[in-house]
């Protein structure tokens, strides 16, 4: 600026704009002053309405609370983690965060207890076995948004024919109900098994969790345990005994999912995005969804949650983020949120809500039993491959030796 | 041969010498070369110089040094580990039987498709009507892209829907109504990818050999007719000698190119559990993309370069392509 006065007024035009912009980073101190707190909230896009579902969040919040200024900041899938990473580097850590791992964030403690951050009327309304997904050395740390269940679809007209009256419950009826429809030839399989690599370790989750085994916990990646074989033999019974369609080992999801929407499998577990595509592809379909059959016919589903998170920036701002989430998980503003998404609510208040919905209503049933893939363990990645890699081969090998060698290359990090 | 002369410029054509001795009796300075040739040649070749550098040598360089790292998952070097990662390729069971696949796989795609190119070419080598059109539509695969062929094909394969299977179900090869899971089996995938390999291969070999055929001079033909050559004969006497360059040269370019190919591969037994129907270049992928082990995938990549150079100079020493008929 002493140089000269024309570059003094173009310095001038720089600091008005670098000020404008520290605004919309929103650090918060300028607002104060107008006696405002200003939350910032980073979420990723879920889908087109994500967006315009958050802003009618804000916009009713901001209404209720007019001493409060929420900042909404949007980012893909594939970049929210290395945004959240450079703005924790950046010491601009968001006040509230929808993202999924979050075991190393409260290891460094940058999060609030789920507790501290929500009234207790909240807190009781969230489903048990979704808080305890949550949780890090028995304390939630996040609050769960949304979730995601499985349940079996039963082609209906397929197990007329085979003289199937009642879909199965346990392993033993599944067996016998997919060995008939199998029976009925023309190309039609009992039950469709995807073992391959798009996503074996769902379906290696519904049979090996279905059996009482379990993938680990927050600490330890146990796939090579006892427990876990009840399951694996069953997947083997079940291909041995032809119920299933030919070569389960190298099957894929969407592309199996599609065959049973044409009506030539007896029975498959699906997603409830699957009575959204069955509506489109062949609304014609008669079908029925049940609760996955287990060995003893336990009610279980697989399940799999985003969460809700808030980071310790400034301890006044607590109060704020308690009447945010206080207000965003209300029925009147969460159901419409999640059913616009097309997710199950983690609420119970929300799941009586949504009860009316027949589409929903078998994945809000069996909800309260979902069961979690150990994502708060820094192995799961590496699980995740060995099984999407490993555990198709169970057509082939003896069960115990694919458990071992999925074991092994997990352990090899 | 132009052709000849490409093949020289190759590394391991340059490792036996070839090319200098060649280029010396070329030259006209005879007495000293050497110092003050060089600098004068160095701003004309310099560019040639870097970009080889920058594009061949760096990364050539970087991967080596990446295979004696310890990378973690999120990709943090964790310091040195000298040889251990080569350990690891070594030591992983399944590493010889996938070694062997991969000869196999080069040997049979390469052979195939150099006996096929060699009928086609012939064929195409003949005036007919509409050899044009023909000759137009032999490029085809080599114009479309590589992983929408396999896709194609992948799909014809696939159980209850795909069309390949249709047909086998309707004349009544296959017996399950829904057709055979041509893509779920290692053995019947890698086959039907040697199938696809060998029809991508085809028109550059086939071109290749056909711009062979246009050298052989008429008066060769004329003379072997003129002796009583029956068709035979002449064709594996007069011809096929004559075609050694068009041939070695579209051999050689095939071992490399198969050798490293992977979206046939990947597309084709991507589904199938395990590793048995994996090559070396299927294994590099899995070891990046499932397992985030950038360190053995250089590792690997390592041993995958090295093999390669061994079969090119084993192939160069045998079949002297750098040499005239």
């Amino acid at each position: 600026m002493k140089k000269s006065h024309r570059l003094g007024a173009l310095a001038l035009a720089a600091t008005a704009t670098l000020t404008l912009a520290s605004c919309g980073f929103g650090g918060g101190s300028g607002d104060d002053a107008s006696g405002k707190t200003t939350l910032d909230l980073l979420v990723p896009s879920y889908s087109d309405n994500t967006q315009g579902l958050w802003e009618d969040v804000i916009d009713g919040f901001e209404k209720a609370n007019p001493d409060i200024d929420v900042k909404l900041e949007v980012q893909s899938w594939d970049n929210l983690e290395s945004v959240i990473a450079t703005k924790i580097q950046g010491g601009e850590a968001p006040d509230i965060y929808n993202g999924g791992p979050f075991a190393g964030f409260a290891a460094d403690d940058l999060l609030y207890p789920a507790e501290d951050v929500v009234s207790s009327e909240t807190y009781s309304d969230f489903q048990d076995s979704f808080i305890k997904n949550a949780e890090v050395d028995g304390t939630a740390y996040a609050l769960p948004l949304i979730a995601s269940a499985r349940a079996l679809f039963v082609n209906n007209t397929l197990l007329q024919q085979a003289g199937v009256t009642t879909p199965p419950k346990t392993w033993d009826e599944l067996l016998d109900a997919a060995t008939k429809v199998s029976a009925l030839g023309g190309g039609v399989a009992g039950y469709g098994m995807p073992l391959g690599s798009e996503e074996a370790q769902a379906e290696a989750a519904v049979w090996l969790w279905g059996g009482g085994g379990t993938f680990g916990d927050a600490t330890e990646i146990t796939v090579d345990d006892p427990a876990n074989l009840p399951g694996a033999d069953q997947i083997k019974k079940m291909i041995d005994a032809g119920a299933t369609q030919a070569d389960p080992g190298s099957t894929n999801r969407s592309p199996l999912m599609d065959i049973f929407i044409q009506g030539k499998i007896g029975m498959q577990v699906g997603l409830p995005p699957t009575v959204g595509q069955i509506e489109e592809n062949n609304p014609e379909l008669d079908y029925s969804i049940v609760p996955i059959p287990t060995a003893d016919g336990s009610p279980f589903t697989l399940g799999v949650m985003d969460q809700l998170m808030a980071f310790k920036n400034d301890d006044d701002k607590k109060d704020a983020i308690t009447k945010f989430f206080d207000y965003y998980y209300s029925a009147d503003v969460y159901v419409p949120w999640v059913q616009t998404e097309g997710f199950l609510p983690v609420t119970k208040s929300g799941a009586d809500a949504l009860s009316g919905e027949e589409s929903l209503k078998p994945f809000l049933d069996v909800l309260p039993d979902a069961q979690f893939y150990p994502s708060t363990n820094p192995k799961w990645s590496a699980t995740d491959a060995a099984f999407k890699a490993l555990f198709g081969q169970i057509q082939s090998k003896p069960a115990q030796d694919v458990l071992t060698e999925i074991q092994a290359q997990v352990d090899a990090g | 041969m132009s052709s000849t002369t490409e093949t020289s410029s190759n590394p391991a054509g340059a490792a036996t010498g070839r090319p200098r001795s060649g280029g010396a009796e070329g030259g006209s300075a005879r007495g000293k070369p050497g110092g003050r040739d060089l600098v004068s040649a160095l701003p004309w070749i310099a560019p040639a110089l870097l970009l080889i550098l920058g594009v061949v040598l760096f990364p050539a360089g970087v991967m080596f040094y990446n295979s004696t790292r310890d990378i973690s998952q999120s990709g943090v070097d964790k310091g040195s580990v000298g040889f251990d990662n080569y350990v690891e390729v070594f030591n992983f069971p399944y590493f010889w039987p996938i070694f062997v696949r991969t000869i196999v796989w080069v040997v049979v795609v390469v052979g195939f498709t150099v006996v096929l190119s060699l009928v086609i070419a012939q064929i195409l080598n003949k005036a007919f009507p509409g050899r044009r059109i023909v000759r137009l539509v032999v490029i085809i695969p080599w114009a479309a892209s590589v992983v929408m062929t396999t896709m194609v094909v992948y799909y014809g394969l696939e159980p209850y829907f795909g069309i390949i299977n249709k047909f086998l179900v309707d004349v009544g090869l296959i017996d399950t109504p829904e057709g055979y899971g041509w893509t779920r089996n290692p053995a019947t995938a890698f086959v039907w990818s040697i199938v696809i390999a060998i029809f991508v291969s085809l028109p550059f070999t086939t071109y290749t050999i056909l711009a062979g055929l246009a050298t052989v001079p008429s008066d060769t033909l004329e003379a072997a007719k003129m002796d009583g050559a029956g068709p035979a004969r002449t064709y594996f006497t007069i011809v096929l000698p004559q075609l050694r360059g068009a041939l070695s040269v579209a051999v050689l370019i095939n071992i490399i190119n198969v050798f490293n190919s992977l979206p046939i591969l990947k597309v084709m037994t991507g589904s199938i559990p395990g590793y048995d129907a994996d090559t070396i270049m299927t294994m590099i992928f899995k070891y990046i993309q499932n397992q985030h082990k950038v360190d053995v995938a250089s590792a690997l990549s390592v041993v995958a370069f090295l093999i390669v150079i061994v079969i090119v100079a084993v192939y160069v020493k045998v079949v002297k392509p750098t040499q005239e008929v």
